[in-house]
């Protein structure tokens, strides 16, 4: 079915010309949402995807060859200070066809906070119940059991057994998983129940249309109000083959927090207080390393199936925002992180099958703000503050501990230079001050924030119902809706947001 | 009176900026004096010449076997490690591809230069490109720090997506086409 419903934009041959109800700009977590609930209300409406319209037969579990297919710049997008490696997906279902279907809702106390401090409405634990519900029960979530933990994971939850820290399995949506291991490089198997699968066939059903490899390159209004997208249809070797100009009352920018942004700055919508692209929160994380002694083989087998929760508290001003999970790669992107090059860097890689590790990723107050380059692409100025420096330092001591609890004889932190943990005292006169970014290596791969939403227009971007504060029938929905970072993964709290949301796009959209 | 403040990073991004800026503009005076066979240069998509053999230069030095002389480990030659990059730099974006282009001639011109190396980078022993890329790795400046980081990735993919390096890895390779567990 959504064969039949996707234009690819290479096989256009003259420009397009579109009258339509509604334009949907990217097709993950909540574009997809945005697209099926439109359809649904008998809407007409359009998908816009800069991706390419990838299946699981394509993902073919090469690195070299995913990374530049599903990733936004090949897996090189950074922090315009290039301390930060930031992991975007492209294509259609997003950055849900390489996640590693890890699912929580919001946590309450996130929810309270949005609603006391960032004045959002509508939005509140109880109020967001049913959706987070819905979509769980829609994408078949459920927990991980025990014995199908691999070895990084049983790592883990050793360690925070032997260590008395909190901990728990995680729930994920999958259904037939092979326990391959390759998930950030899309599902071979059609396992992962994501937006592509799932979510996107049910909007194709409903009457959706989406292009693929068109990329929106403005959004039009007048008076207020919004007009339409005009965008460009690329062929494969990323050449311009077509334009696209749509006329529509509505538009929802889902293209992520970062390119929604960009796109609204790039298409100069009103924004007297500087808000679009405002409070980028990235969950910016670094990993530490465990060498042990037997097979580990950590790369096979579902990646992240265990969490560590010890450090973690969404409390107002609490000095725990530390997430703890696996984080194993590819041989690829272990290369990439590992420190030195060379002799010493190739003998550190021979140890690739005995590693175990973690990474501590933080719940943010750092506050990036998204710009749009001369393109139009985005630009992502992000310096982290202080007190998440500590955090990070204390979740990278915290994940040492927890791999010499599960037994590693060896621990690294991957910084220039490396810092290696002989044994547990090590870390007692550990020097914290070397945790930091352009020392370590940092990775993110959740931006939220960048259009956030809430009441007043000076302190956000969009309303709580998702609707830009000064252009009529501009909405997101997108992670970039949250007012502050969420402290766990985004995909549950992004789609059951999407759907709250969608209901105040239709109202727009049959005024 | 003061001016107005600027903060270290800043500053230090500033001057990897600029450094980026001047090695781009001796590269496009310094481009000859590189010896690539006709039929490379002729298929070569992304790189010119001297950027390939640069290329070729660096991943010798950041992919450099642990054990001299052992046969079995594939050299970055093997790999052709500077071909793949050239295609896989077609993928990137106009502005990555321009920063990495400044990159590559700011190894080759400029880098050399404040560790007492009068030669560019690929007229240097293997010692002396050991020092060099060690200098970018742990630079006081940190977009250039950033920019090694970058061409290293650039290059250990090249390198590791060759089957030939996953036996010293204990890497089994992708899954496509053997049998599965499943749950």
């Amino acid at each position: 079915m959504l064969a039949g419903a996707v234009i690819r934009g290479g096989t256009l041959r003259e420009d397009v010309h579109l009258d339509v109800d509604a334009v949907v700009v990217g097709t993950g977590a909540g574009g997809s949402i945005a697209l099926r609930e439109l359809a649904r209300a008998g809407l007409r409406v359009v998908g816009l995807e800069e991706g390419g319209f990838h299946t699981s037969a394509d993902f073919n579990q090469r690195e070299e060859q995913m990374l530049p297919m599903l990733f936004q710049d090949g897996g090189g997008r950074a922090s315009t200070d290039l301390a930060i490696r930031i992991l975007q997906g492209r294509g259609l279902g997003g950055s849900t066809i390489h996640n590693t279907n890890l699912c929580k809702p919001i946590p309450d106390e996130v929810l309270q906070i949005w609603a006391r401090r960032h004045g959002v409405v509508g939005a509140s634990p109880a109020e967001m119940r049913p959706y987070f519900e819905q979509i769980e029960r829609e994408l078949s979530v459920s927990e991980i059991p025990q014995n199908m933990q691999n070895a990084n994971n049983s790592a883990l939850r050793v360690g925070v057994e032997s260590l008395g820290w909190k901990g728990a399995p995680m729930k994920h949506n999958r259904i037939g998983c092979q326990a391959s291991g390759f998930c950030e490089l899309g599902c071979t198997y059609d396992a992962k129940q994501n937006a592509l699968k799932v979510v996107l066939p049910q909007a194709a059903e409903a009457g959706a249309r989406i292009y693929s490899n068109v990329e929106a390159q403005r959004i039009t209004f007048a008076n207020g109000e919004i007009t339409g997208v005009r965008a460009l249809a690329r062929g494969d070797a990323g050449q311009g083959v077509a334009n696209l100009k749509i006329r529509a009352r509505v538009v929802v920018l889902s293209a992520s927090a970062t390119g929604s942004a960009a796109l609204a700055i790039s298409s100069g919508i009103v924004d007297p207080h500087e808000q679009l692209g405002a409070g980028l929160r990235i969950h910016p994380g670094a990993v530490a390393a465990g060498i042990f002694d037997r097979d580990m083989k950590s790369y096979d087998g579902i990646p992240q199936s265990y969490e560590c929760t010890e450090l973690l508290s969404f409390e107002e001003g609490s000095d725990r925002r530390c997430w703890i999970i696996p984080a194993f790669a590819h041989p690829i992107g272990t290369a990439s992180m590992l420190p030195g090059f060379g002799a010493a860097h190739m003998s550190a890689m021979r140890t690739y099958s005995n590693l175990g590790v973690l990474t501590a990723m933080v719940h943010d107050e750092t506050q990036g703000r998204v710009s749009a380059a001369h393109d139009g692409r985005p630009k992502i100025s992000y310096s982290m503050i202080e007190s998440d420096r500590q955090q990070l330092a204390k979740g990278l001591v915290a994940c040492a501990r927890l791999l010499f609890a599960a037994g590693a004889r060896e621990v690294t932190i991957p910084a220039i230079p490396p810092i290696r943990l002989k044994n547990k005292a090590d870390l007692d006169s550990l020097d914290l001050s070397q945790i930091r970014p352009h020392s370590v290596p940092l990775t993110a791969v959740h931006p939220m924030g960048g259009m956030r939403m809430g009441e007043d227009p000076k302190t956000s971007a969009v309303k709580s119902t998702g609707e830009h504060h000064h252009v009529r029938g501009l909405f997101a929905c997108v992670g970039g809706l949250f007012p502050t970072s969420i402290g766990g993964p985004p995909q549950i709290g992004i789609y059951s947001t999407a759907l709250r949301i969608s209901k105040h796009v239709i109202e727009r959209a049959r005024r | 009176m003061r001016g107005p403040a600027i903060s270290r990073r800043k500053l230090l991004a500033g001057v990897g900026g600029a450094l980026l800026g001047a090695s781009a503009v001796v590269a496009l005076l310094r481009t000859s004096g590189y010896d690539v066979p006709d039929e490379i240069a002729g298929a070569l998509t992304s790189l010119e010449p001297w950027e390939y053999v640069l290329l070729q230069h660096a991943a010798r030095r950041i992919c450099a076997p642990d054990r001299p002389g052992d046969r079995s480990i594939p050299t970055a030659d093997d790999t052709n490690v500077a071909g793949f990059a050239d295609s896989y730099i077609r993928t990137m974006s106009a502005d990555l591809r321009s920063d990495l282009k400044k990159l590559i001639a700011l190894v080759e011109h400029l880098a050399p230069l404040p560790l007492g190396y009068r030669a560019r980078f690929t007229k240097l022993d293997a010692v002396a490109q050991d020092r060099v890329l060690a200098s970018l790795e742990s630079n006081d400046v940190a977009l250039l720090r950033g920019g090694f980081a970058g061409l290293k990735s650039l290059i250990f993919m090249g390198y590791y997506r060759d089957p030939r390096t996953w036996r010293m890895l204990g890497y089994d390779g992708p899954r496509v086409g053997r049998p599965v567990l499943g749950w």
